[in-house]
This record gives C-alpha cells, structure tokens and sequence, in this order.
C-alpha cells in the first residue's frame, strides 16, 4: 500500500531508441520506450527473447547508452553524461543482480558483499553493521568466509543480491537473476528480494522471462520488439492469480518471435 | 577448406597474442646471431687462438644461449598452447584428428619460426658490426673492422634453429597427445593451485623458507675464511637460499597476504581486492616461475656487476699491485740501457733506486699446535718508497706493515699484530706485523711477501738477519713514465731488455691483458645479461597478460559496479609493483651477497660499479613493468 504523501520517482525514461549498426543496416532495438518507476517499486519486464528486454535494462542502468532520448535517475539526467560520471551514479545510487552472479572467486562472501562501500566514506563500524543486516535477511550470514566455488548457486545469487544492497542504492537492477538457478532457490531470493523491497523501500528492476518470477513484482511490464505491449498491475491480487495473469498476457504475446 | 588457408588465417587471427612471443624469437635468434659472427670473426677468431681463456668464454657463452634461448621458446610455447586450448579443444570437438592439429600448429610455428629467423639475422647482421666495435672498444683494440656477411654464423643460428623448432615441435606433440578434451576446455580457468586458507603447516612452510634464505646468507660470509670448503659451501648456499626462495614464494607471500587480509575482517576494499586477493591466491601457481626469475635475476645481476666491477677497477687494481710502471731486481746494466733507450725516445721518466732485503722467515702461528708457515720475505724502507713517490706511511719504529693486493683471498687479513721470526743475531728476532693494506709496494712477479718498515728497522734488520741463514742484499731499479702517450714504445723497449725467461713484465702490458681478459668477460656478461632479463621479463609478462585475460570478467563485473579505471588502475598497479618487485628485491638481495663473497677478487672498490650495474637491471626490468601495466589498462578500459 502506497500511502498518503506522493511517491518520488526515482526512474524516468522518455522515448528510448537504441540501434545496432550491424554491417550497414541499422536493427532498432528499441524503438520509444516511455517509462517511470516510483521509489519502492518492484518492476519486471518480460517478454519473448530478442524483444529488448536486456537492451532496454542495460540502457536503464547506465552501462549501454540510448541511441536516443532521455533517462532520469534521481531527476538527474544521465544519457548525456561522461563515462566517469557515469560510473559516480552506478557506484552510489545503483545496485546489481547479474544471471551468472559475477562475484569475484578470490574474495570470500563478506568481500565480495563489501566491496561497494570501499571507497566511500562508510567507516568500518558501519560498514559491518551493514553487512550483519542484510547477509541476516538474505540468510548468508554463516557463509562470510567462504569462497563462491565452495557455496550454491543460490547461496552466490544471495550474496550478489546482498553486494546490490549493502550501500543503499536508489535502484537495484537485476538481470535474469532467478535463470541459472532451480526452482527452490529461485522463489527463495525472489522472496527475500520482496520483504527486502518492503521492509526497505528499495526499487526494483528485474528483467526475466521466467512468469513465476515476475508474479512476486508490483508491476510487470511486456516488451515486444522493442516498444511497450502492455502493463500489469498486481494490485490488491494474491500472487497466485497475478501469476495466472501473467501466463495470459505471455499467450497473447506469443512466446517468439512470430511475424 | 585446406589446411594451408586454415594456418594462415589462424596465425593472422593469432597474430597480436603473438606479437611479443615473435619479438621474442627475433631477438634471441638476432643476438645469437650477434654473438656466431663475432665468433667467426677472422680479428676474434686470431685473438681466441691466442688465448685459452678466450675460447673457453666464447664456447661457454655460446652454450648458454643456446640453452636460455630454448628454455625461453620452450616457456613460451606453453603458455601460448595452454591459451590456445579451447581452440585446440574445439578442432577436436568437431572431429579432427590429433595429428591433425598437431600438424597445423607446428605447421604455424614453423612459419613464424621462419619469419623470426629471416628478420633475426637481418637484424643480426646489421647490429653485429656497431657490437664488434663495441667489443673492440672495450677490450681495447684498435683494428680496422671490415665486417663481412658471415656464412658460418648463417649455419649456426639455422642449426640452432632447427633445434629449437624441433624441441618445440615435440612439445607441442606431447602436450596435444596428453590432454583430454576436458582439460583443454577447461585450462583457462583452471584453479587447481587456488589457495584459500593457508594451514599451520604452511605458516612453518613460510618460516623455514625465510630462515634458509637467512642460513644461506650466514654461510656465505663463511666462505672467504673457508676457502678449502670452498665448494662445499657454495653448494650449500646456493642450496638453501634457492629453496628458501621457493619457499617464500609459494607459502610465505601468501601466507603473509592472508594474515594481513584476515586482519581487514572481510572490509578489504578495492585496492586490496585487486591487489591483496588474487596474490594470495596465485602466489602459489607461481612459485616455479618466480623463484626461476629470482634466481636468474641475482644471477645475471651477480655476474654483470662482477664482471663490470672487473673490468671497471682494472687499472686501479693493477697499480695496486704494480706500483711502479717499470721495475728490475739486481740488473743495473739493463736498467741503465733501458734508461738511455727512453731518453732516446725522449719518454720522460722518473728513476729511482730501492734497497730491500730478501730473509727467509716464518709467520708465528698463534695456535702452537700448528707449524710455522715458512716464507721468503722482502723487507722494503717507507722513507725510500716515499722518494720514489709511493703514497706510503711509515710504519712505526720496530714494526711492519704487510703489504700484499691477495690478503683477504689468502686468508690474512685476520687477527693482527701478527709476529714474523728470523733468524736473528740479536736476541729480537720477531718483527711485529702490525697491520695489513691491500696494495703492493714492489711490483708483484718479484719473490717474496712485502713488508714495509721504517728507515731505522730496516738498518737494524739489515745488520740483526743472521748471515748464515738465506739473506740477499736487492738493488730495484724503478721507472716512472711521466709521459703515458708512449706507454706502447716503453713498454716495448723494456719488455725487450729484460731477459724473457724471468717473467717480468711492466705495468702497462698488465694494463692491456687485464683490460682485454676483462673486457671480454664484460662483453660476454653483458650479453648473457641481456638475453637473461629480456627472458625473465618476457616470462613476467606472459604470465601477466594470461591472468589478466583470466580476470578480465572481474574486471568488467566492477565496471559494472561504477567503479572506475583510474581506481581499478590503482590496485592493479599495486598487484603489478609486488609481483615484479618482489622477485627483483630478493634477487638483489641475493645477489649483495653473492658479490660480498666475490668482493674478495678485487682489491679496488667495487661500489660504483655494482650501483651502476644494479641501476641498469632494474631501469630494463621497470619497462617490463610498465609494458604489462599498459596491457592491463587496456584490458579494463575495453571490459566493459
């Protein structure tokens, strides 16, 4: 539930065109995506492979940048920024959750989760009160010495979901997080990510193909060869009908890329 | 498609991972190449005849260029095999034969094998002449160089060539034929050497490891004192300080990371994490090489500064141990020939006369268990030796100083005074020795351990020597060139007065055969030198570029994360500076050792000579550097 006083926005991204020059011929990948995410706000985006869908989170998440239009992070506007200033916005109001976790293999769990508060003023005191907080909710906290290749696949997708939160992003994107993982493991982080997206208030972006997953989002998002098809609102539904509606939506969309 | 085009396109898709390893072969086959032409030389080839020690340097030398040469290629092969593995791995996958494969990739290697020696000896040919004159210029020679193409140098380095091909050509056999398909997908990540926690085991591990090295240094100043164990010593120190080294590498760095990492409870941050972690975890992985690079750093550092040192002091050295230019013992016609001969050149000189007397006598051991070393001595006066212009001071009355350039190497530079008996009419007949210098005060090649004394005792000495034991009465005639432009007439006009059977000779002949021994051993060293750090950094940077292309998808996960180059750069430089620096540190530490054991050659200071040298290495070494810190940079400016 929303409540009294209006929401901020946190992301806005107003007619998003993005193309790949691929041997002269020029692929529009996305062609005008509007879209805005208030604060608090659990989004997924779907949609059949090659619709945009990592096109259009990369683009979102500063790491690729729009062939055209304009993208609002925190009323800044970022499609014109350096490289550098870039990376200030990522480091300090963004958070990542990748499919194949990308944690470093020479550092333990807690180094791993640490590593965005290096560099910041964080002191260590902090720093480790931080730490103790999130690896409790997203219960790694017994793991803080070991190395990925001695924890689970849904273990190292814990700690990456807890490197995406340690210093309080504004926004933490994920990527598929729930593809490499089975079944048990994937509605496990998918529900830590939703007390942790109510307790704390934090935005989520999740890009996923997976309808089980995007049942546990506030919002779902369908994307078909690069523009906006529809919305789902989950509203006051269980989760259990919004998946059923999901499943519709996917049917109507076609699972490929049928011309 | 055939396999010809399948090669090609292959070396020409290859051809940036190969860059360096085909500057590599160039180099080595071009200084090789460098090296047969000067030996074939026909103004080298009549020197060497001339001298043993010649010839035996030239073949050692050229043995060793060979080996390092084919360790180097065979070193890099490997590395770039185990690169190349997926694609080994797919050729298989899709069904080719391992001979096959085996056929193409030595097919490759041929063809780079054969561009490397075409632009090797044309850039051999063309360096060959500027290093002759180098080398002449060193020893001291002036001769017209009329360098010619040499054919026979052309058959050496195709021969050495061909068995450097044929070595490869087997390893690439052998490792084809030996990997499973598994192994092959899997070699670029693999983490079989992956430390995580070092145990109690490898904590002694690292303790032993330093206090061989420590044990090593120990005995290695024993050595002087211990000539007779000489061998036995040097074994033991080479022993215990490369196996101390190995240690240290491959427990002691990490264990040392890890404790200081277990420190930052999990707080490690960037620079550490870039830096710290993967030290820790690959320290392990790289011991071998390492050690290999310690080694052979102190070694090349060893053996440059000792040779430079050498062939720097040569001139101080000699006129250390021949203070004057020309001397002759009792021949006072040859003297007075040799003296008109001079004037009629119109050399000026300085003549001087010199009284000393020749005793049989003994140096007094302090132990009355150990006999009396028996010596001829020859006893000078420091108020003649200050006349005819030695920097002299006189001893105390009743007291010697002995004065000999091979004190320390003859084991007396200890526990003075020491005492000298003669037999003797007084009731004194011991002199006090009371102190050493590491200078003569007559020209070596003259009988007799030099002690100096003043005026007084040598009148006394003179009267006091019983007359019924050996003593002689000695005469030396001195000369002082004060014109060194026609050193060479000199030299010859006395060389050809004094009757050759005696042996002596002056001190400018001294001068040229040391100036030429030396510089041919400083020419050969620093070649050697040469080929060994361009090889050790070589080997430093395959191994760096390999573990960047392993980490590049850490690199592009902390772009992700907004990190930015410049800070990453920062670790990564830190990761750099230990991983070049603490092979070379060690190695320079090894090798201070080894030249205080070699310190003992050399009567002149070495210190100038060794800073020098030591510069130079590490000047040569840093550009390894700072190449493998560019390539990183690259690797993290294109992760994203």
């Amino acid at each position: 539930m929303e409540n009294q006083k209006t929401p901020k926005t946190v992301l806005i991204a107003e007619g998003l065109l993005k193309s790949y020059a691929l041997k002269g011929n020029a692929q529009q990948v996305l062609q005008g995506i509007d879209l805005r995410v208030i604060e608090g706000e659990f989004v997924g985006i779907m949609g059949p492979s090659g619709s945009g869908k990592t096109t259009l989170l990369n683009t979102l998440a500063t790491i690729d940048r729009p062939t055209e239009g304009n993208i609002f992070i925190n009323e800044q506007e970022i499609s014109k920024m350096k490289d550098t200033q870039l990376s200030n916005i990522r480091r300090k109001h963004l958070g990542f959750v990748f499919q194949d976790y990308n944690l470093l293999d020479t550092l333990t769990v807690k180094e791993n989760i640490l590593l965005p508060v290096s560099l910041t003023k964080t002191s260590k005191d902090q720093a480790e009160k931080e730490f103790n907080a999130i690896s409790g909710m997203l219960g790694i906290k017994q793991l803080a010495n070991k190395y990925p290749a001695e924890i689970s696949g849904g273990e190292k997708q814990r700690t990456s979901a807890a490197r995406a939160l340690i210093h309080s992003p504004s926004i933490v994107f994920a990527d598929e997080p729930t593809g490499a993982l089975d079944s048990k493991a994937a509605s496990n982080l998918l529900g830590n990510l939703n007390e942790i997206n109510q307790a704390r208030q934090v935005t989520i972006v999740m890009v996923t193909h997976d309808p089980l997953a995007s049942s546990y989002c506030k919002r779902v998002i369908f994307l078909k060869d690069g523009k906006i098809f529809s919305e789902l609102y989950r509203g006051e539904k269980t989760r259990e009908s919004f998946f059923k509606d999901i499943l519709d939506m996917q049917a109507v969309l076609g699972g490929g890329n049928q011309k | 498609m055939t396999t010809q085009k399948l090669v090609i396109r292959s070396i020409r898709k290859n051809i940036k991972m190969y860059y360096l390893y085909f500057f590599a072969m160039i180099f080595s086959i071009s200084l090789y190449f460098i090296f047969s032409t000067l030996q074939n030389d026909q103004t080298i080839v009549t020197m060497v005849e001339a001298s043993m020690n010649f010839s035996t340097a030239f073949q050692v030398a050229g043995i060793l260029l060979i080996f390092i040469t084919i360790v180097f290629t065979m070193y890099a092969t490997s590395i770039f095999i185990r690169r190349r593995s997926q694609e080994i791995g797919l050729y298989q996958l899709i069904g080719l034969s391992k001979a096959w494969i085996t056929r193409v990739l030595i097919l490759e290697q041929t063809i780079l094998g054969l561009g490397a020696l075409l632009i090797g000896i044309l850039v051999g040919a063309l360096l060959s002449r500027l290093f002759l004159l180098l080398f002449m210029n060193l020893i001291g020679i002036e001769a017209v160089v009329g360098l010619t193409f040499s054919s026979q140098a052309v058959i050496q380095t195709i021969a050495v060539f061909t068995c450097l091909i044929a070595v490869t050509s087997l390893q690439i056999i052998w490792t084809v034929y030996r990997s499973t398909l598994l192994q092959l997908f899997q070699a670029n990540n693999q983490n079989d050497y992956f430390v995580k926690r070092p145990s109690i085991v490898s904590s002694i591990l690292g303790l032993a490891g330093l206090s061989l090295i420590g044990f090593g240094y120990y005995v290695s100043t024993l050595i002087v004192d211990h000539a007779d164990l000489l061998m036995f010593l040097m074994l033991l120190v080479l022993a215990s300080t490369i196996l101390g080294t190995y240690l240290v590498f491959r427990t002691t760095i990490s264990w040392i990371l890890y404790v200081y990492r277990k420190k930052q409870n999990g707080n490690l941050g960037l620079y550490n994490s870039l830096s710290v972690a993967p030290l820790m975890h690959r320290m392990k992985g790289h011991a071998n090489s390492l050690t290999l690079i310690t080694v052979l750093s102190a070694m090349t550092i060893t053996m440059i500064s000792l040779s430079y040192s050498l062939y720097y002091s040569t001139e101080k050295d000699v006129r250390l141990a021949m203070p004057f230019d020309f001397a002759v013992e009792n021949m006072q016609a040859e003297a007075a020939i040799i003296s008109s001969k001079l004037e009629e050149e119109q050399i000026e000189f300085d003549h001087y006369e010199l009284d000393a007397i020749r005793f049989d006598g003994a140096w007094v051991e302090q132990d009355p268990n150990v006999d009396n070393r028996h010596r001829t001595f020859m006893l000078f006066s420091a108020e003649q030796m200050v006349q005819a212009g030695l920097d002299v001071e006189s001893p105390q009355d009743g007291e010697a100083i002995y004065h000999n350039t091979r004190a320390i190497i003859e084991g007396m530079e200890n526990s003075y005074p020491k005492y000298v008996e003669y037999p003797s009419n007084d009731e004194v007949n011991r002199l006090t020795v009371s102190n050493f210098k590491l200078e003569n005060v007559m020209n070596y090649r003259f009988y007799g351990e030099q002690l100096l004394v003043s005026e007084e005792t040598f009148k006394r000495m003179k009267d006091s020597i019983q007359e019924n034991e050996y003593k002689e009465f000695l005469a030396f005639e001195v000369f002082h060139l004060l014109d060194t432009e026609k050193s060479d007439t000199a030299s010859d006009i006395f060389l050809t007065n004094v009757d050759s059977d005696l042996y002596i000779t002056d001190f400018y002949s001294a001068y040229e055969g040391s100036r030429q021994n030396y510089g041919l051993l400083i020419f050969i060293a620093g070649l050697l030198g040469f080929v060994f750090i361009l090889s050790t950094g070589s080997i430093l940077y395959f191994k760096q570029m390999t573990e960047a292309e392993q980490e590049k998808t850490h690199y592009r996960t902390l772009r992700q994360l907004g990190f930015q180059v410049n800070e990453m750069m920062k670790g990564i430089v830190r990761k750099q500076l230990f991983v070049y620096l603490i092979p070379l540190g060690i190695g320079l530490i090894h090798a201070a050792f080894a030249l205080n054991v070699g310190s003992v050659l050399i009567a002149a200071s070495m210190l100038t000579p060794i800073i020098i040298s030591m510069a130079a290495y590490i000047v040569i070494y840093l550009m390894f550097t700072v190449v493998t810190i560019r390539y990183y940079k690259s690797i993290v400016t294109n992760a994203l």
